[in-house]
């Protein structure tokens, strides 16, 4: 019967459609989804009844889906609310055409707008039709998983924490569930089975089979949960996720972790490996190189707005949008030619020094005109070399001090602070900055209140800032962090102070190995903040302590150096010195400081095969122990059993009269467990003596060793048998053992017997025993599931 | 009729030709067994004495076959009877004769013809002119051993008359019950039931037998050695006894005495279960079967030497003592999987107990 099918096919679809999840907001798609699953279920199971052709089986289904989405969407346009009109048809069109751009306009989880919600609802019924045509119509569950795996795969692609493991245990169970349902009714369909005796069961007795099958199942799932879970370094984490299908140079929305969630992750690498190596033309210290730009605070951390990207965005080799803001300020154009190591995956974002006026690079990179942070929606830099051509500018204090006023739309735009920063955060930026004349002195007392006064540690092992209050806590209380919670505070400082800022991310400029080639490691992954200051731009500054005592090869600008407001002569004084070589610079780090602070843009700079989870070195010893233990666990269970076994016989026989028996019973199930550890096979029907004879046959044992094996059999045969005691004493019976091993040992191949020390196979045994036991609850409890599962529709099908 | 008493007095005369001859001949046995009732090693060192003269002196004959000979002692050993089976002329009737005479008690052969009588092996009550009453003149079964050649060429009516004799030692001849001397001891040999002229053994008599054997061929050298020996002059002729019926007695005595661990017990008994419950089986083994095997496997140990059972006499008479009891189905005999062959597997299968408790 084909009912139990369709049903199965159903669930398995809902099931599946579960890892839809992260995808959107609220629950109404999933009701929807049920409808349109039901329909087509229902649509498939009349089709049947009335035996149409399989085409007309999915035309049928295609066309109940129809029915469903115009009653569900445009009821009002179609004629009785389900028959679909010309009018019905093309609100369904808009309503299509609605969702695609907003599937483009929003990251994910998307609000449940109608057309969104029409796409979902659609795609799963889409699902639902394929499904049931393979696994019902066609007989064919095994191919039906593609279509689930294509749902599932959306919600993967799109979004980077991927789909949580319950989603995904879900989809799988349903999957398997059909898988069940399909070959328990081919088996069936069998017929019955020749039997020997009478009383054979009318339905061939899938009870055996079904259970491995279960089991096997089971356990596949459980694997493909928990290994994931448990191996440091598979960790999903796309860089972008394709909002949808990106028409040819229609718009693309790139959505992007944010960055700074990924900071903390790879804080603590213990391997300082390199990320790039560039060549400058720059005559100072070369300026940092960017990745990101974090325009957007939203109370608990900087992110940056969602790229729309177009093909007009393309690099193509021309030049780019001029840098903002920078007008009045000297300037020298600065060429740079990086190589990024082959080993970095996923650096979709490139790092450039500011501002880039020119890229050449091969592959789809696009710029982001307001930022100019360079990015590729499927390239990566990992390998490439390219060549920018930036444009530094070189202000000095003064110009700044008498930068102009901001344009109002930049202005709103990057001092915007939520409401809901605390009033003590307020107070303090105005405290802090008490007594400064101009945008620029605030900044420069910010720079040296997080540098010098404030009272700030540097600290890589503060926890990264997940939300606002963090923030606050890092300034008001316990003041130790690391570049990310400096960077972050002193962008909000500044946007509460009504300068515009943002956090820039990326690289410091390393460490110059010769004349003009430096090198950047995964430790010089950087935060810092970037205030505009009309005329000269975006400016870079530092409150992240650099040197020994803080961020290794941070450099705090020479714009940024004056110590007090009033100090405007000595400024003035710099102006024409270089810009960018400060004491601190050129103090790089001793190598035991810049071992504990690495910043993590290794997020994706880190260098790709190697990249572990949170906390890298302390897990990765844990890890290392944990599998050394593992691997020596049979190896110490099996010395323990030894020492228990000769333990339980010498201490008897040290002062109460000994019973030789025990001495031989332990005897013999210790040589019994040498044997089996060197791969010898010991069949349960061997009596001692003809076990001890099998065994010298075999290994053509020389005589000592055979004459010991002979008086350890002896001794177990009189233990066992006899009425009286065996004589031989537990000392001889000890070293016949030992010798027996050595023979053993000896005519065994090296292979045989280093398994023998390591994995030995008598301690093995018992752990495979455990784990079956253990695997037999695990499929009872999947096969209680499944007998629910099936009489939930026997149940409805009546 | 009054044919008891005078029965009762031809049951002290043992009319067979092998009254001992030499009574008072020193024996290991003797003047240990009475004494030494509590403690089995002396008994034991004295039945391997005179069961591996017994031994050897059957090896004298029967070259080459020293399993065989093991085995026929045990069943000597265990008051058993011995089913020899094998195709003519490989030594079957050699192998009974050798066990009867080296052992110096009353043998007696029974030639089985289609025609024979069960009278003819019972004994008949005959009328007595002189004293006018009926007299008992007993049977070739009353003596310690009997050779019964090619049994299974008489008919089913006289092949039951050897059942009483055989469980019950005793003879019932016109309401009249006469026991038969200890040890009572029935050789049997056959041909195989495929060959001419032969009617298969009845169940309940197969299942009388202690166990059965077949000889084989000899090997090469012990045919030619055979040869040699053969052509001067019979070795039967030259066998003396080197035992008699009461040194039989008495290690039969010894052999009851022998050690039998609840382990091999419960092997034993595992193992018969087996071929209760095997697929290939129609017929399993009798409790009798066990009762046999666990006697047997005495006897079997006694002659190694030891006052004690191991798995392993179990597992070597397994076949021996059970084989010929079992009954395949219709599907494993058309599939030639022989009762032989189940056995074997069961004994590599079954675990052997390893606790001696």
């Amino acid at each position: 019967m084909r009912l139990r099918m369709t049903i199965m096919a159903a669930l398995a679809a809902l099931a599946g459609s579960v890892a839809l999840y992260p995808l959107f907001s609220g629950r109404t798609w999933f009701w929807s989804g049920l409808g349109a699953v039901a329909v087509v279920a229902a649509a498939g199971l009349a089709t049947r009844h009335f035996r149409w052709p399989a085409v007309f089986g999915a035309v049928g289904g295609l066309a109940a889906l129809h029915l469903y989405l115009t009653a569900r969407f445009t009821a009002s346009e179609a004629f009785l609310g389900v028959v679909p009109t010309p009018e019905s048809l093309r609100r369904l069109g808009e309503l299509t055409r609605e969702g695609w751009d907003a599937a483009n306009r929003y990251a994910a989880p998307v609000p449940p707008v109608p057309g969104i919600l029409l796409l979902a609802v659609g795609g799963i019924g889409l699902v639902a039709v394929l499904v049931d045509l393979l696994a019902v119509r066609l007989r064919r569950a095994a191919p039906a998983g593609l279509p689930l795996l294509a749902m599932y795969s959306v919600p993967a692609a799109v979004r980077e924490d991927s789909v949580s493991w319950v989603a995904f245990g879900v989809g799988a169970l349903g999957y398997l569930a059909l898988l069940a349902a399909d070959n328990h009714e081919q088996v069936g369909g069998w017929g019955h089975l020749v039997f020997r005796s009478a009383d054979a069961p009318a339905r061939p007795d899938t009870g055996v089979m079904a259970a491995a099958g279960r089991r096997i199942g089971v356990a596949a799932v459980a694997v493909a949960v928990l290994i994931p879970a448990v191996t440091p370094g598979i960790h999903s984490r796309g860089m972008f996720g394709m909002g949808s299908g990106g028409g040819r140079g229609g718009t693309q929305t790139v959505t992007t972790p944010d960055p700074l969630v990924s900071l903390k992750r790879e804080l603590t690498r213990q391997d300082d490996l390199l990320v790039l190596r560039y060549r400058s033309n720059d005559t100072d210290r070369p300026d940092y190189l960017r990745l990101y730009s974090l325009d957007r605070f939203d109370g608990d951390r900087w992110t940056y707005s969602s790229l729309q990207s177009t093909a007009r965005d393309r690099l193509s080799d021309r030049r780019l949008p001029d840098p903002p803001g920078l007008s009045s300020v000297p300037a020298r154009q600065v060429t740079t030619r990086i190589t990024v190591q082959r080993q970095v995956r996923d650096m979709s974002f490139l790092p450039v020094p500011y501002a880039p006026s020119r890229v050449s690079i091969e592959g789809d990179w696009r710029v982001h005109a307001p930022s100019l942070m360079i990015y590729s929606l499927r390239d990566s830099a990992g390998g490439r070399s390219y060549t920018v051509t930036s444009i530094r500018a070189r202000p000095t204090a003064s110009q700044l001090r008498l930068a102009g006023r901001t344009p109002t739309e930049l202005y709103n735009r990057y001092t915007f602070v939520p409401e809901r920063i605390p009033r003590e955060v307020r107070r303090l930026a105005h405290e802090v900055t008490a007594g400064a004349a101009t945008a620029y002195d605030q900044a420069v007392m910010l720079q040296r209140w997080f540098t010098q006064t404030g009272g700030f540690q540097y600290d890589l092992t503060a926890q990264p800032p997940q939300r606002g209050s963090d923030l606050v806590d890092f300034l008001i209380n316990n003041k130790r962090g690391y570049c990310e919670q400096f960077a972050a505070s002193m962008a909000l400082l500044a946007r509460i102070l009504g300068i515009p800022a943002r956090v820039a991310m990326g690289y410091t400029p390393g460490t110059q190995v010769t004349p003009g080639v430096w090198e950047v490691r995964t430790r010089d992954a950087h935060a810092w903040p970037e205030l505009y200051f009309e005329g000269a731009g975006w400016v870079r500054f530092e409150p992240t302590p650099s040197g020994a005592a803080g961020q290794g090869t941070a450099a705090t600008p020479d714009y940024s150096e004056p110590t007090v407001s009033s100090s405007s002569a000595s400024t003035q004084e710099e102006e024409s010195g270089p810009t960018e070589t400060s004491p601190e610079a050129s103090a790089s780090a001793s190598p035991s400081a810049t071992a504990q602070r690495q910043d993590d843009l290794g997020a994706q700079a880190g260098t790709g095969g190697e990249r572990s989870g949170d906390g890298a070195p302390v897990g990765w010893i844990i890890g290392v122990l944990l599998a050394l233990l593992l691997l020596a666990a049979p190896m110490a269970a099996r010395h323990v059993t030894r020492r228990l076994r000769w333990a339980g016989v010498t201490s008897r026989s040290g002062g109460a009269p000994s019973d030789p028996g025990e001495a031989a019973h332990a005897a013999w199930r210790e040589m019994r467990a040498d044997a089996l550890d060197h791969g010898l096979e010991w069949r349960p029907s061997d009596t001692p003596r003809a076990a001890a004879r099998r065994l010298g046959e075999l290994l053509e044992l020389d005589a000592p060793a055979s004459q010991a094996l002979g008086r350890i059999a002896h001794a177990e045969e009189l233990a066992r048998y006899a009425p009286s005691r065996p004589q031989t004493p537990p000392e001889t019976l000890r070293a016949d053992v030992r010798t027996v091993r050595e023979a053993i040992a000896a005519s065994v191949g090296r292979r045989a017997r280093l398994r023998a020390r390591l994995l030995p196979a008598s301690t093995m045994g018992s752990v495979g025993s455990v784990t079956r036991a253990v695997g037999g609850r695990l499929a009872d409890a999947a096969s209680r599931v499944e007998a629910a599962f099936r009489r939930l529709p026997s149940r409805r099908a009546r | 009729m009054a044919v008891g008493t005078h029965g009762e007095s031809y049951m002290r005369a043992p009319t067979g030709s092998g009254e001992p001859a030499s009574a008072d001949r020193p024996s290991p046995l003797r003047p240990s067994a009475p004494a030494d009732r509590d403690g089995d090693g002396p008994d034991l060192d004295g039945l391997a004495q005179v069961a591996h003269k017994i031994r050897d002196a059957i090896e004298s004959v029967i070259e080459g076959k020293p399993d065989v000979v093991r085995l026929a002692l045990t069943v000597l050993l265990a008051e058993g009877h011995l089913l020899i089976e094998d195709v003519p002329g490989v030594g079957k009737t050699m192998l009974a004769k050798a066990l009867a005479r080296s052992v110096d008690c009353s043998v007696r052969r029974v030639q089985f013809t289609p025609d024979l009588l069960p009278s003819d092996i019972t004994g008949v009550s005959a009328y007595n002119q002189e004293l006018r009453e009926f007299e008992f003149k007993p049977g070739p079964v009353f003596a310690n051993i009997v050779v019964g050649d090619e049994i299974n060429r008489a008919s089913p009516k006289t092949q039951s008359a050897l059942l009483e004799c055989m469980e019950e030692r005793q003879v019932t001849v016109d309401g009249v019950t006469y026991p038969l001397e200890r040890p009572f001891m029935v050789i049997s040999t056959q041909n195989p039931v495929e060959m001419e002229g032969t009617y298969p053994l009845p169940e309940a008599q197969r299942d009388r037998f202690t166990a059965r054997i077949s000889m084989g061929y000899p090997s090469p050298a012990a045919e030619l050695e055979m040869l040699d020996t053969h052509g001067q002059s019979s070795p039967l002729d030259r066998l003396t006894p080197v035992a008699d019926a009461a040194d039989v007695r008495a290690l039969i005595e010894v052999v009851r005495r022998q050690h039998v661990s609840p382990a091999v017990r419960q092997y034993a008994i595992d193992l018969v279960t087996a071929t209760r419950n095997h697929p290939d089986l129609r017929l399993g083994a009798s409790p009798r079967a066990t009762l046999h095997l666990v006697r047997a496997a005495r006897a079997y140990a006694a002659l190694d030497d030891r006052d004690y059972v191991l798995p392993d006499d179990i597992q070597d008479l397994a076949v021996p003592v059970l084989a010929h009891r079992l009954l395949p189905t219709a599907e494993a005999q058309v599939e030639r999987r022989r009762p032989e062959h189940v056995v074997t597997e069961l004994v590599n299968r079954l675990p052997v107990p390893s606790s001696g408790k």
